[in-house]
């Protein structure tokens, strides 16, 4: 909302400087976002009369003038144009200006003739493009005057914020009240002066309201034998200066009236409103309207109208139509001022699309009190500047005239929410100020308050408390510590452990990601989770109806979507390594869902990490090699290591999206906690990220409720271990937790730890074998091991392994 | 005999003292003093001679070998004494090369704004509770005090969900679905599932219909609710004030402006002093000194009575903040859709 310093200074005196004015507004609660001076830049430039002119003596293409430039007096200016005559007034910027273009006006000889300024263009000054000379004045100009001035360029401009509570502020009469309760100065009313002649009004049209819910007040005056024309200069100014185009003296006056009284206004062309009737009704079914737009619309039942007695003409509270548009030829008018149903509004401003500054003000509510004072102001002034006749009397239709609320303020309540003591009497002050009417005498403990009808935001005691403290001021309420905590809960599990997994996963090297929750459809069958053969189907998931783009359209169902993106947006620069964890939701319908505070869907929180390129940065002391799959499933370990969970199976898998070779699901206690592997290659290809891409999904709450976030201490050992190695050749696709399995079952309690150490393909071990070697530590809780007895324990595990797997000793005949 | 132990004494005392380094050392302990050493040998012959002669060669041959014995010590002493010097003359480790470490992962800005934020509201006693990003109208609107078909709504341009998997009740009861565009349905689900007091701080992310250099349509709010008897707006202020001398430094001064939001009355934005200028004056704060950073007020009574608490009895406050702009202004971040790329360049920073 702009709003003009110079208009609002008609109706209140307002504070010595605009950044005083600004601070009280926003201080109050409307919040000035910006002060624009537009004159500002044109400092030091004044009108200035030609009183003589000569051709330069020294340049073809320059004249030497004279000018009078009031009480800066007589001063020599060189000048290139050549579009004036002698006694034109013209702008002068004289020495050192600083014109909105960057140049500085300095003092200067010219070709050998002294110069005093420069006479300017209208482009030189950044009012137009146009660049045809001199810029000439309007004679009636007095020389030396400042241009700003003589332009209307020396307007202050409020932007302010008007929060959508406050319709009433959308107009400067509104404001103007509002500097009255923060200055206590005096609010001077609206100017009416209403001159009436002819007939009386109500003889020349008829007004019925056929839904007094959707419209309560419909009133119209008729003004006839009117020219329309274009506006007086000053109406013109104060529009556009509030960023109002000006139109002509009809439609400008609605537009003015609006700005300073809030209540949008509408004229229609009486002499085409079929009947001389208006109807306020609800769209028939079927019925067309082409709006001022210049749209042919199709009604809508919910609709409401103003019609004539054929058709509809206009939108209620929204647009007018084009059949009665004002134009040139129009000689009578009916000027309408009323009260429409506020969601009626703004259901139908949706629906067809159209918000405007009538609809803006009564999507919010708008005032049935000012119904009347809006409409005798405005039919006054386009009486007076079209010199058209206002017939007699207003055609007011108020079937039902709506009392003022009444709310109860109880002074011991105020000063419990605020928390400090206002004086009743400078609570009264404030109110009464703010136009609220307080009804009796004033008691010490409580009061009740007639609520005007412009403040459609106060209707109980909470909102009258808001309204005393913000004029108070809210800077004046004192900061009290808050108070002391009666009790400390544990923090709860899954905020200390999802901190663990977080610096679990920032030790493994991953980098924290946050991505949007939401991704484009045609990903999600390569993102998903579930059976291989289901890879490349599209998901059961989520769709939003409104989506921003294609690319942020369904609820994702893995945080492999977004960790893949980025893997591909970092590609793009010279990246040697991509390592990268999320935690964050995925979503799946539950049909459930809602009923009985249930979440309407299935909300998941996962920890997903993705994996790609070097293990470390290239440098000098370490191999310089890429990652693989024992890194993810590394960087899986720590997450579990942080939370306790040290006993978790790794169980081949085939699953979407991995690959099938290089996949593992992951159980806690028997139950599956998550996945890892490597992206499917065929999965690759479609988001076109590179094959070797190493990704997990952890379900976060699974881990939590697991997690073992206390050690529990065991006893050291008092008795020592004796250490054997133990290496064999087995089948490639033996894994080691087999062999490990048939090591501790063998070796039975005396087996503390068996350790894989190494894992060896290659010469000289045969074609599709494998060595790998085991660190066996032995130990007895109660004494210490004989070496015959470890030796014993050590070649039945070696005999078995030997039995039950195939496997050889190293060296020994396979 | 004799002469032969004092040869060997002899001996063995030059080159001991000529000894210089440790396998030398220990070349001549076996030589000399060995199981089958000199001494041992010339003493070897012992069994042949008189019980007295015996004696008093064996007296002579263990001063000797006590003397012998020293006289290794010591050269094992300056062996090891001449090793240790010229290991410390030795080449010099290149202490300019770049140690051996794994680089560890770092902390989204946003992530850790959010935690921080978290953790300064633990410390007043705010307990944690958290809620569904896939919400129904009621609990996003509704039972906030936004109206149907109110301009309030505007002010939250809302994601809408195609919920065709919901039970037809569900939808009656609860209105149509959507993103939660703010973190106040939390406040709606805590409220109904415990009696006051009540004094929790919602961590999440919310979603507007908004896209722009300054918007995107995901970031993150926390949101804070305390509800008790005789809560006051001064406490409000001075929690909020605590707040942002916690979380921007001791200096911070905040000023609070009447607002409007439909969920509490009264009303009020929260700015603090420019983070950037001190409250100066600069491009951050647009000249004006203040940054808005905070939003919050005293909760509506209707929001307490769509809960079943007493308005009368019980008053609250609630706030909400972006953390998205906090971490901005904290590690004096220009653009927010850096922290939706992730690029790895910018993650590394953090």
């Amino acid at each position: 909302m702009k709003i003009s310093k110079d208009w609002l200074a008609e109706y209140v005196e307002l504070p010595s400087t605009v950044e005083e004015l600004a601070k009280g507004l926003t201080m109050a609660g409307l919040e000035v976002e910006g002060i624009h001076r537009p004159g500002e830049g044109l400092r030091g430039v004044v009108v200035a009369q030609i009183v003589a002119s000569v051709q330069h003596p020294n340049a073809d293409k320059l004249s030497v003038t004279q000018v009078d430039a009031g009480a800066l007096g007589k001063l020599q200016i060189v000048c290139g144009a050549k579009n004036y005559q002698v006694g034109d007034k013209v702008p002068l910027a004289t020495v050192g200006t600083r014109l909105p273009n960057g140049t500085e006006i300095k003092q200067a000889a010219l070709r050998g003739v002294e110069s005093s300024g420069m006479l300017c263009s209208a482009r030189e000054l950044g009012l137009s493009e146009e660049a045809s000379g001199l810029l000439i004045l309007d004679p009636a100009q007095k020389a030396g005057t400042p241009i700003a001035q003589a332009l209307g360029l020396d307007e202050v401009i409020l932007e302010l914020n008007v929060t959508p509570n406050r319709p009433d502020a959308l107009a400067h009469h509104g404001i103007a009240r509002e500097v009255a309760a923060i200055t206590g100065k005096a609010l001077k009313p609206v100017d009416v002066k209403v001159k009436e002649s002819g007939g009386a009004a109500a003889a020349k049209v008829k007004i019925r309201i056929e839904d007094p819910a959707g419209c309560p007040r419909y009133a119209g005056r008729v003004i006839e034998n009117l020219t329309v024309g274009p506006s007086p200069e000053w109406l013109r100014r104060r529009l556009e200066a509030c960023g109002v185009r000006s139109i002509n003296n009809i439609v400008d006056v609605t537009n003015y009236v609006n700005l300073e009284l809030g209540q949008p206004l509408h004229a229609f062309d009486l002499d085409k409103v079929g009947g001389a009737e208006i109807v306020v009704r609800r769209a028939r079914k079927g019925e067309k309207l082409k709006t001022l737009d210049g749209k042919e619309r199709a009604l809508d039942p919910d609709d409401l109208v103003i019609a004539d007695q054929d058709r509809a003409q206009a939108l209620a509270g929204t647009m007018g139509g084009e059949p009665t548009e004002v134009g040139g030829a129009t000689r009578r008018i009916l000027l309408e001022s009323a009260c429409f149903h506020a969601p009626s509004v703004r259901r139908m401003s949706k629906r067809h699309g159209l918000h405007t500054e009538a609809s803006h003000r009564f999507e919010r509510g708008s005032d049935i009190d000012v119904v009347g004072t809006a409409l005798d102001r405005a039919a006054a002034l386009i009486a007076q500047l079209s010199s058209g006749t206002l017939l007699q009397g207003r055609v007011d239709v108020y079937p039902q005239p709506a009392p003022n609320r009444r709310v109860k303020l109880r002074y011991p309540r105020l000063d419990a929410v605020l928390g400090l003591a206002i004086p009743p009497a400078e609570a009264r002050r404030i109110l009464t100020a703010l136009g609220f009417v307080a009804e009796g005498k004033g008691g010490a403990t409580e009061e009740t308050f007639a609520v005007p009808h412009a403040r459609v935001d106060v209707d109980r005691e909470e909102d009258l408390i808001e309204e005393v403290a913000r004029i108070f001021g809210y800077d004046r309420i004192p900061e009290s510590l808050p108070r002391g905590v009666s009790d400390l809960a544990p923090e709860p599990v899954e905020m200390q452990s999802e901190r663990r997994v977080r610096q679990a996963l920032s030790g493994a090297g991953l980098d924290e990601v946050v991505n949007y929750s939401f991704v484009s459809a045609p990903e999600l069958p390569w993102t998903r989770s579930g059976a291989l053969s289901e890879l490349g189907q599209p998901p059961v998931s989520i769709a939003l109806k409104n989506p921003l783009s294609a690319e942020l359209a369904v609820m994702r169902v893995s945080l492999y979507s977004g960790l893949l993106q980025n893997l591909a947006r970092n590609l793009r620069h010279q990246v040697q390594a991509v390592k990268l964890y999320e935690i964050g939701n995925v979503f799946a319908p539950d049909p459930q869902g809602g009923l009985e505070g249930r979440p309407v869907a299935h909300e998941t929180l996962m920890i997903g990490g993705l994996l790609w390129g070097k293990r470390d940065a290239r440098t000098w002391s370490v191999a310089d090699v890429e990652v693989d799959f024992f890194d993810a499933k590394g960087a899986v370990e720590a997450v579990l290591g942080s939370l306790g969970l040290t006993d978790a199976v790794y169980a081949p898998a085939e699953e979407a999206p991995f690959h099938p070779r290089s996949c593992a699901r992951i159980l806690v206690g028997g139950k599956p906690v998550g996945i890892l592997g490597e992206l499917h290659p065929k999965a690759a290809k479609k988001l076109d990220v590179p094959a070797a891409t190493y990704l997990f999904q952890l379900d976060a709450q699974a881990l939590y409720t697991a997690a073992r976030l206390l050690p529990q201490y065991v006893s050291l050992p008092k008795y020592p271990a004796v250490l054997r190695d133990l290496a064999v050749v087995v089948p490639l696709e033996l894994r080691h937790e087999e062999i490990r399995g048939v090591i501790r079952e063998v070796g039975g309690a005396l087996v503390e730890e068996a350790r894989v150490f190494d894992v060896y393909t290659g010469k000289p071990i045969p074609e599709g074998r494998k060595n790998v070697a085991y660190a066996i530590s032995y130990r007895a809780s109660e004494r210490t091991l004989t070496d015959e007895e470890v030796n014993a324990a050590h070649t039945k595990i070696v005999d078995e392994v030997n039995r039950r797997l195939g496997a050889s000793l190293r060296g020994s005949n396979p | 005999m004799k002469e032969r132990l004092t040869a060997l004494a002899e001996e063995a005392r030059a080159r001991i003292g000529e000894a210089a380094d440790l396998g030398k050392v220990e070349e001549l302990r076996v030589r000399y003093l060995g199981k089958k050493g000199e001494l041992s040998s010339v003493l070897g012959g012992m069994g042949k001679l008189a019980p007295d002669e015996r004696r008093a060669l064996g007296e002579v041959a263990n001063k000797v070998k006590a003397e012998l014995e020293g006289l290794l010590q010591q050269a094992l002493g300056r062996a090891e004494d001449s090793q240790l010097e010229a290991q410390l003359k030795g080449p010099q480790v290149d202490v300019t090369l770049p140690g051996r470490l794994r680089r560890p992962g770092r902390r989204h800005p946003v992530s850790r704004a959010l935690e921080d934020i978290v953790r300064t509201f633990q410390r007043l006693g705010f307990t944690v509770a958290t809620g569904p990003e896939i919400e129904l109208d009621h609990y996003n609107f509704e039972a906030l005090n936004f109206p149907p078909e109110h301009p309030a709504r505007d002010m939250q341009d809302t994601f809408w969900v195609d919920a065709h998997w919901l039970d037809k009740n569900a939808l009656e009861k609860g209105g149509p679905v959507l993103l939660r565009t703010h973190t106040s349905p939390v406040q709606i689900r805590s409220m109904l599932g415990q009696k006051p007091p009540v004094r929790i701080v919602v961590p999440g992310r919310v979603f507007r219909r908004d896209s722009d250099i300054t918007h995107t349509p995901m970031f993150h709010q926390v949101e804070g609710l305390l509800v008790d008897e005789k809560v006051t707006f001064a406490e409000l202020k001075g929690t909020l004030a605590a707040f942002a001398r916690a979380f921007f430094g001791p200096e911070t001064q905040t000023r609070f402006r009447p607002s409007f939001f439909p969920f509490t009355e009264p009303s009020a934005e929260v700015d603090v002093s420019c983070t950037a200028c001190a409250g100066k004056g600069c491009r951050v704060c647009k000249q004006t000194g203040w940054l808005e950073v905070l939003g919050s007020g005293m909760v509506h009574p209707n929001v307490l009575r769509a809960v079943g608490y007493d308005p009368e009895k019980y008053t609250g406050y609630a706030f909400g903040m972006g953390v998205e702009r906090l971490a901005m202004l904290r590690h004096k971040i220009d653009d927010l859709r850096l922290m939706f790329e992730n690029d790895v360049r910018f993650l590394e920073q953090f």
